[in-house]
């Protein structure tokens, strides 16, 4: 009598409910159900202001607020619909064409379906994400229909169905529903709805259903600006594409199925990890996988299948007789496939015949000699897990360009060369060759498929002239992901709203003085580069009675201006740090802050947040504490005046001794350290030197070294190791670190051999200490720059260092590898770096200044943050190295030098050559020597290469050659960049 | 992969489609083992649970659990003792959860002291009431849910009690670190939202504003909890109005049945 029927049956309900059925594999490769329900309702609004019937039923939050409806009740009009149209995209049409959606000139009022947007999510979240800043602007009116609740608009699965069938089949259903819907609205014109898509079957099917669909580029035509829109439509298998004119031709080999992906990595047969280019051959990449101590290598493009650098890719590992020696040759991609055909693909096979001819001699010399102690597991790309395509900046090929083209308007084919050297030449289709010809242009990649050699992708848009100032400036902007927009109305709201005459308040009872110490009477002064308006930190020091000496480091108070969690504070998270380029600097938090609220500027009263040391005259640590302050600086320095006064003995006022004890102080800290197995590590590092009306680059000097640059270095990293130690006390789960991995010691293997070999020195690298010691061993008495050369050297074999959250790492991996370091945090630059403002507010909440904020203390939050300011800190390093590069470039215009140079790199064609005087390094090739190319004989166990025939040099690994240094506007990359000549050998 | 918690703020409405007020479908049933003194069947959306009530017994005769949360108790009044056993399967994970689990124990003790908040145990001195229940599938508001199937089934072994111990979870739209002012409360969370959001647990005594049991396990503004407390409890006023039904149709169906005579006990509830 009491059998448990199945619920749902009996239930009077149930018609409205129903559950959907998702399967998952999880990480560690097992498949998982998940079942879920789905409750169907009817009170879902179509949000169209025509409709008065959906405005009845309008949902309400807690607090009674209800949604205002978002499609407007007279949109646009196109010359086929002109009562005006509704937009219901595909996943596909959102999938390809972005871009056509963030345009200004069309595409208002927009239906996102929600199946739309968990596929895109699923697909990929960069898109979610635009997708969803689109439905939060109020002008595009981008409308998020949540379909699949909608009882009307719900669609089961059909047996035999498949999912992505299933899923164009809602779309059709809400498409049809819209349209049913509105025209019970009775208005007078009814506007149409629109179904976009570029899959070629929806669209017929959408047809026999008697729904209005049209692709993307019929849509667009369709526009008053079309022409200049469908540019930005990419190919598509749908689509007409050039394939349907070459049947047959497959070039790649195909992916495997990701469930054979997962079976193989389960079972250790095939490995995952992500995939990046050598920089000097475009046919060589590598991967780094778990089971393997060494990297992996990918050679040619057979086994690259159509792999791009930093995608994250399966591989499967070659039979050992496959396995290679990494290249010591230079394979550019330009001078190869110079003289492709973007369009017909000419040649049988995959791998042209001048490829194939490099990939020999590469293969000849791997034979003549005994490599199999040297021999390097090879690998072959199986399958690409996620791809980690983006836009690309880049330029049209002048080359690749046809004489019909550059007159005509009809659509053509080109190639674009990405300014990253390490991606492949992207082939374009495109209306307005004529006009995008010698400009830097945006482009993104669609596919690659297995009949297409290059990627194909589209055109974004045009960021104006190769070569002017501001399109290169924002061209190295978008290539490194600056976010360099100007901040928008929300954060400046949260600026305080007295401006720039906010003051440090007159009255102690106020509340921006609780439990603040009042320490304007210290002779506190600020020592930074020439022109610095950002001065995060400024230092004091005065003698105690005990004959000790206190000192105060005190930093700008950033985090009593920025409070957690408001729109500034999300957008400088976002940001993560500032970034400084030659001649501009992407600010992380407004001017208003960052150059003169919150900068420690002098004679002027301002908050901070001091740690304060009694030191004995030795550097001991006896005491420190923490507190919020006030100070007033006496006086900002440059480091070049500090250095003045310390010099000058004259020089007795109190400031200037206060100076000289804690320089005195530093050198006993750096001493410390560098007896703890600190690297002393160099990179070359130059100014340039811009006139000062036109800011066009006249000069180039390297920086040079003052002691007043380590005094304050030596005092900041005091600071951060002290509240480093601090905030993990207070919070050993989530206190924000940094910490530097130590090298694995292969990756020294390669420099230790060189030193070996060539100069009969040894590298120990087991420790920080053991090396730095050897390091310091390696001069070569006759050239004093050899050891920095060597440095340099050894400062690319290490892991880059990176924030963390304490409590993702055991205690012994906080290590700071390069200073030697425990423990160790950023705290001393939150102006510009979003790590120190995160320190400030831990250290504020440790010393119960305030109570800890959720947004410091949530894991997964700070996690999600570190994972952020990793990639940026490392970004705002590439730019601000890029934007130097490009402007010694622009200051060697016109301009013929010779100069001193260090061969750093050497390969069986050509060397690559750093130039002190200038910090750059640059590839001479064989064929650069002479016409004809001179034959070479390369001995890659004595790193010489010696060449004979029309030219006779010989240049070793380390020499010091003389070169004559000119620039040179780079055609196929449309840089202008340095070249160097070789002069002769020393 | 269906969108996360997120999404609440585009149209209002959570990641099964409800608004944030709603319960999920609650289905239950009692007597659904006869031979046991007291059993019941419920669920609350795709969280299924089972329980059988055995008791009150005298010591002697002690069956069931040994190891469950004891409430009550003392001599001079019967002693609740409560067993959990969750199925492997009921989870995606199909972990195994052993006897000893100090999740389960917790559970255990804290459904024993919200039950012995209403039983009239002092009528049954020096015995116990064990009531075990089982976990068919979970899909958030375990807790709930299992307070919810021990009332029905203490109802059903005929066992004296203040009113029904009704129960529900509360949470709130936004996560904890991202410290949303605006956030609404919900109701009655799933699998899913349990863990992307900050949620609740409370019981309440009836229809009153009585709260018997309140869990908090998640990290949560103190400033959202009083919303969040106040869902729960009007949802805790819905379940036992569905609970109620269940019982009233129960005893509706054995008197025309005939299972029961209609006799004084009945004759105070609503037959029509
Ligand atoms: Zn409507």
């Amino acid at each position: 009598m009491a059998s448990l029927k199945r619920s749902v049956e009996s239930d009077p309900l149930a018609a409205s409910i129903s559950s959907k059925v998702y399967v998952r594999s999880t990480k560690s490769g097992k498949v998982q159900k998940i079942v879920r329900e789905v409750y169907l309702r009817q009170d879902i609004p179509c949000s169209s202001k025509l409709c008065h019937a959906c405005a009845a039923t309008t949902p309400r939050d807690a607090s009674g607020r209800a949604i205002p409806p978002v499609l407007s009740e007279a949109p646009a009009g196109t010359k086929l619909l002109p009562h005006g149209h509704y937009l219901v995209p595909d996943t596909n049409a959102f999938l390809s064409a972005m871009d056509l959606f963030e345009q200004e000139s069309a595409f208002y009022d927009v239906v996102v379906l929600q199946i739309v947007l968990e596929e895109l999510k699923n697909r990929s979240l960069p898109l979610y994400n635009r997708l969803i800043g689109l439905t939060k602007s109020e002008d595009k009116r981008f409308y998020v229909f949540f379909n699949e609740f909608r009882l009307e608009t719900h669609v089961p699965r059909l047996d035999g169905e498949t999912v992505n069938d299933r899923n164009d089949r809602a779309v059709r259903k809400a498409v049809a529903w819209y349209g049913k819907h509105l025209k019970q609205t009775k208005a007078k014109k009814v506007p149409a709805v629109v179904m976009l898509s570029n899959d070629r079957d929806n669209l017929r099917k959408a047809k026999d259903e008697g729904i209005l669909a049209y692709s993307l580029a019929d849509y667009v035509k369709q526009l008053k600006d079309g022409e200049r829109l469908l540019d930005m439509i990419p190919e598509t298998e749908d689509g007409e594409s050039v394939k349907d004119r070459r049947p047959g031709q497959l070039f790649y080999d195909e992916y495997y199925s990701m469930s054979k992906m997962m079976t193989g990595i389960k079972s250790g047969l095939l490995h995952q990890g992500t995939f990046n280019v050598s920089p000097y051959n475009y046919l060589e990449g590598s991967i780094r996988v778990p089971a393997f101590p060494k990297a992996l290598l990918i050679l040619g493009r057979e086994n690259i299948n159509r792999s791009v650098d930093g995608d994250l890719v399966v591989v499967q590992v070659l039979p050992k007789d496959q396995w290679k020696e990494p290249s010591t040759q230079v394979i550019e991609e330009d001078a190869i496939t110079k003289n492709e055909n973007p369009d017909t693909e000419e040649g049988s096979g995959l791998v042209s015949e001048k490829e194939r001819k490099a990939l020999q001699e590469e293969v000849k010399r791997t034979h003549s000699k005994t490599t199999e102690g040297h021999a390097q597991p090879t690998a072959k790309v199986v399958g690409v897990i996620k791809r980690n395509w983006r836009q690309y900046v880049g330029h049209i090929d002048q080359s690749s360009v046809s004489q019909s083209s550059q007159q005509g308007r009809k659509q053509d084919s080109v190639f674009v060369v990405p300014m990253d050297k390490k991606i492949p030449k992207i082939r374009l289709r495109t209306r307005q060759v004529a006009e995008l010809v010698g400009k830097r242009i945006l482009v993104t990649i669609d596919a690659w498929d297995r009949g297409s050699r290059h990627p194909t992708g589209h055109f974004v848009r045009s960021l104006g002239e190769l070569e002017t100032k501001a399109a290169e400036t924002e061209a190295l902007l978008l290539e490194y992901d600056v976010q360099y927009r100007p901040f928008p109305k929300t954060v400046l709201d949260c600026l305080p709203k007295e401006g720039h005459d906010w003051k440090v308040p007159t009255s102690i009872e106020d509340p921006g003085w609780r439990d603040r110490e009042d320490l304007r009477g210290l002779g506190i002064c600020s020592i930074d580069p020439i022109g610095c308006q950002d001065i995060d930190d400024a230092l004091h020091a005065r003698p105690l009675e005990n004959g000790n000496i206190e000192v105060g480091v005190h930093i700008a108070d950033v985090s009593h201006f920025v409070r957690p969690n408001n729109a500034m504070d999300t957008e400088a998270s976002i940001r993560g740090t500032t970034v400084y380029l030659v001649d501009k600097r992407i600010d992380m938090l407004p001017m208003l802050l960052g150059t003169d609220l919150c900068s420690l500027k002098p004679y002027v009263e301002r908050f901070a947040f001091s740690v304060l040391w009694e030191l004995t005259p030795e550097a001991d640590v006896i005491n420190m504490r923490f507190t919020k302050s006030v100070i007033k600086s006496r006086e900002a320095f440059s480091y070049e005046q500090a250095q003045l006064r310390v010099d000058d003995a004259s020089q007795q006022d109190d400031l200037t001794k206060s100076i000289r004890t804690l320089m005195s102080l530093s050198r006993h800290l750096k001493q410390k350290r560098m007896d703890a197995g600190a690297l002393s590590l160099s990179s070359p590092e130059v100014k340039v030197q811009m006139e000062s009306e036109t800011s066009d680059p006249i000069d180039v000097k390297t920086k040079q070294h003052l002691d007043t640059m380590s005094l304050v270095e030596e005092f900041m990293l005091l600071a951060n190791v002290s509240v480093a130690r601090k905030i993990y006390d207070a919070f050993p789960q989530t206190a924000l670190l940094r910490r530097h991995g130590e090298p694995p010691a292969t990756n020294f293997d390669e420099l230790a051999n060189q030193l070996r070999v060539k100069k009969n020195l040894t590298l120990h690298v087991d420790s920080s200490r053991a090396l730095a010691d050897s390091l310091d061993t390696c001069v070569d008495p006759s050239e004093p720059f050899f050891n920095t050369l060597i440095r340099i050297m050894a400062t690319r074999c290490m892991m880059a260092a990176e924030y963390f959250c304490a409590g993702t790492q055991a205690y012994p991996e906080f290590r700071h590898y390069g200073l030697a370091s425990e423990i160790y945090t950023h705290f001393t630059s939150p102006i510009r770096r979003y790590a120190d403002l995160v320190a400030h507010r831990q250290l504020a909440a440790a010393i119960d200044y305030e109570p800890v904020h959720p947004a410091v203390r949530s894991r997964g939050r700070l996690e999600a943050v570190c994972k952020n300011i990793n990639v940026r800190h490392r970004n705002a390093q590439l730019a601000g190295r890029a934007s130097i590069a490009y402007y010694v470039g622009q200051a060697l215009r016109g301009r013929e030098t010779e100069e001193d140079g260090f061969v750093m790199k050497i390969f069986s064609n050509g060397f690559v050559v750093l130039v002190p005087r200038f910090g750059i390094e640059s590839l001479i090739r064989l064929r650069d020597l002479a016409e004809p190319e001179p034959e070479a004989t390369f001995d890659a166990e004595t790193y010489t290469l010696e060449t004979k025939g029309s030219r006779e040099v010989k240049v070793e690994l380390f020499q010091k050659v003389r070169v004559k240094v000119t620039d040179q506007k780079d055609e196929t990359t449309g840089k202008r960049g340095v070249r160097m000549e070789f002069v002769k050998a020393y | 992969m269906p969108l996360d918690t997120s999404a609440y703020s585009l149209a209002l409405l959570r990641v099964d489609g409800r608004r944030w007020n709603e319960l999920r479908r609650v289905h239950a049933q009692i007597r659904t083992q006869a031979a046991a003194d007291g059993s019941s069947y419920l669920e609350m959306g795709h969280t299924k649970v089972m329980c059988v009530v055995t008791g009150p017994s005298e010591p002697g005769a002690r069956r069931g659990g040994t190891t469950g949360g004891a409430g009550g108790g003392g001599n001079n009044a019967a002693e609740v003792s409560v067993t959990v056993v969750v199925a492997g399967f009921s989870s995606v994970d199909r972990k195994r959860r052993g006897r000893g689990d100090k999740r389960n124990l917790e559970l255990q003790s804290t459904i024993s002291n919200a039950l012995a908040a209403s039983l009239h145990t002092h009528l049954y001195p020096h015995s116990t009431i064990s009531i075990s229940l089982h976990v068919l599938s979970q899909d958030g508001s375990l807790l709930a849910a299992l307070i919810n199937a021990a009332t029905l089934a203490c109802v059903d072994a005929g066992i004296p009690m203040t009113d029904y111990v009704v129960a529900c979870t509360a949470g709130s739209t936004s996560t904890y670190a991202a410290n949303d002012e605006d956030a609404d409360p919900l109701l009655d969370l799933n699998h899913q939202e349990e863990q992307e959001l900050p949620s609740l647990t409370v019981a309440t005594l009836g229809a009153t504003d009585r709260v018997a049991v309140l869990v908090c396990e998640s990290r949560v503004q103190a400033s959202r909890l009083e919303g969040m407390l106040a869902v729960g409890v009007d949802g805790c006023k819905q379940v036992r109005e569905i609970l109620d039904r269940v019982v009233r149709d129960k005893g509706r169906k054995m008197v025309s049945e005939g299972t029961v005579e209609r006799g004084i006990g009945l004759e105070s509830m609503d037959l029509d």
